[in-house]
């Protein structure tokens, strides 16, 4: 038997009362053996439910970065989270509940969503990859093209929800009136957004150009100077210009060493 | 390392001490270590410090080290069981602490007191899996945080509302000190906790615990709960005992001959509240534990 699966299905049991009624249903489970999910039964499967402001706190933790998209979407949605499979898999994978959120959201929140899974992705970087040589867009940065409107109405809803953004979820319905990309390509322009993580912990977020924003994505990953020069002149640059574009963003810290 | 037992010796008595974590003596009327510390000497010989490193040292706790008075690391973020846990930074910030606090020993539950990595809001607290392949992991990574930081790290039996597995559970936490070559920490309210859900008696399984690998207890009151028609006893710290963990504390301090240090557990009570539990306690203490050392906190 595997302890480590074991404890990870009592996880998902404890926030997921319909994994819960699996484990004490007629079908097998993935990724629990047979004689693990018999010890589990062998439990009163009440006691996994004893602690009634679990889920709770997790939708509070949830809330506490995506008050935005929470607003978006409900708090009856958000809960949906827990029942996940991209929750089962922080789990197994040691991932972040944060991160997984965003990706769980995917497009639930349109702009608004990607604007808060870039924050959480910014308070948690990666390690970077490896490459000599190279220039990559800063850990701190984080360039978005979003459906126009999406800043606005993230930051007058941030506005809205005051200090204690759960408790103003709890009051109210949905939020109307999220921007969202027309399905008829080109109807609806985009927003071009930097979002950065300042020293102090907080966040600055504006608007940008789209080149410097398409320039940046495309240094998300680790490129070689000709690389990014030759992208910032297919963004309209002249080749004159384009060494000093990049000079200038290495200045302003934008573009880092990899 | 030499074993265990030739290690007792570098072990200090610390007597009866009071526990706190980040942010719990300043709350409204919640115990100051530092005030029992000197109207109660007896009751505060030391102070096991709680700490979630992203938190770390709070003002009384940084005030307590500072004194020079004993202490001891009790963790609150480490799966002793995944060996990714140990990880480098954390390693780091834990040798930092200890710097600070200078603590005898580092110990805890050996539980999981997290999902996923480390982060907001996957804290949690549940007991192992009481079966026979837990037992390795777990030691293996008392072994490992022993050798990382040259301090003994005793596992605590944790509390919980859900066992599952079946070693009983000091069968399966002597099977762990057995194979980390480690003393232990008995909670005895969390090991009623246990016989009561497992319908088991107070006293059932004690001939299981190796009694001279016990270096600490700890003994706090709890609280009676029903959910759904389901009993079980939340670990609140509270000033009143269960007599299932009174009779567990008394056997055990009994029979505990390498007995260091026992915690009563109420960080977040008034000091008049708890002093009759105290007493009740230091009643029954071994002798040689009821002497307190000085410091600059009770003998400037």
């Amino acid at each position: 038997m595997n302890p480590r699966a074991i404890q990870r299905a009592i996880v998902r049991m404890i926030y997921d009362p319909g994994f819960l009624g699996a484990v004490y249903g007629p079908r097998a489970l993935p990724g629990l053996s047979e004689p693990e999910r018999a010890l589990l039964q062998q439990v009163d499967r009440r006691a996994f439910t004893t602690d009634r402001f679990r889920r709770a706190r997790a939708v509070h933790a949830i809330v506490d970065e995506y008050p935005a998209s929470a607003a978006a979407i409900g708090l009856a949605a958000l809960e949906g989270f827990l029942g996940s499979r991209e929750f089962s898999a922080v789990l197994i994978g040691r991932g972040a509940m944060a991160l997984a959120f965003g990706t769980w959201l995917n497009d639930q929140a349109s702009g608004v969503g990607r604007i808060e899974a870039a924050m959480a992705g910014l308070r948690r970087p990666a390690p970077a990859p490896p490459g000599t040589g190279s220039l990559r867009c800063a850990t701190n940065i984080a360039p978005l093209i979003v459906p126009a409107g999406s800043l606005e109405w993230y930051e007058a809803t941030i506005a809205a929800l005051g200090p204690e953004p759960l408790q103003g979820l709890a009051d109210q319905q949905r939020r109307p009136g999220l921007p969202r990309r027309s399905p008829i390509r080109k109807r609806q322009a985009d927003e071009h957004l930097l979002i950065e993580l300042r020293p102090d912990g907080g966040m600055s977020l504006g608007t940008a150009s789209e080149p410097l924003v398409r320039l940046l994505r495309f240094a998300s990953t680790p490129r070689s100077r000709p690389m990014l020069a030759a992208e910032a002149v297919a963004r309209g640059a002249s080749a004159q210009e384009a060494p000093a574009l990049l000079a200038g963003l290495i200045a302003d810290g934008l573009l880092v060493s990899a | 390392m030499s074993d265990f037992r030739s290690r007792l010796a570098g072990l200090p008595v610390l007597g009866l001490g009071v526990s706190t974590e980040y942010g719990a003596s300043l709350a409204a009327g919640a115990l100051d270590p530092m005030r029992l510390r000197r109207e109660h000497p007896a009751y505060a010989g030391f102070l096991e410090v709680g700490v979630e490193l992203v938190k770390g040292l709070d003002a009384p706790a940084r005030a307590w080290a500072a004194a020079g008075a004993p202490t001891t690391y009790h963790f609150l973020d480490i799966n002793l069981d995944e060996p990714e846990d140990l990880d480098a930074g954390w390693l780091a910030g834990v040798r930092a602490l200890c710097d600070t606090l200078r603590p005898a020993w580092l110990c805890g539950d050996a539980g999981l007191w997290h999902f996923g990595r480390r982060d907001r809001g996957h804290m949690l607290l549940l007991p192992p899996i009481l079966i026979a392949e837990s037992v390795a992991p777990m030691a293996e990574g008392i072994a490992a945080l022993r050798a990382a930081t040259g301090l003994e790290v005793l596992p605590e039996n944790p509390p919980g509302t859900a066992f599952v597995g079946d070693l009983h559970l000091l069968e399966f936490f002597a099977r762990v000190a057995e194979a980390a070559d480690t003393g232990l920490l008995l909670d005895c309210a969390h090991l009623a906790m246990y016989q009561r859900l497992t319908g088991r008696a107070a006293l059932d399984g004690l001939d299981h615990v190796p009694w001279d690998r016990v270096i600490e207890l700890h003994v706090a009151g709890g609280s009676e709960r029903e959910h759904d028609g389901f009993a079980w006893v939340e670990d609140e710290h509270g000033p009143e005992l269960l007599p299932d963990t009174w009779a567990i504390a008394q056997v055990a301090m009994r029979r505990a001959s390498n007995l260091r240090a026992v915690v009563v557990e109420c960080e977040r009570n008034p000091i008049a509240a708890v002093l009759p539990l105290f007493a009740r306690v230091a009643a029954v203490l071994p002798t040689y534990m009821r002497t307190v050392s000085s410091d600059r906190s009770i003998d400037p």
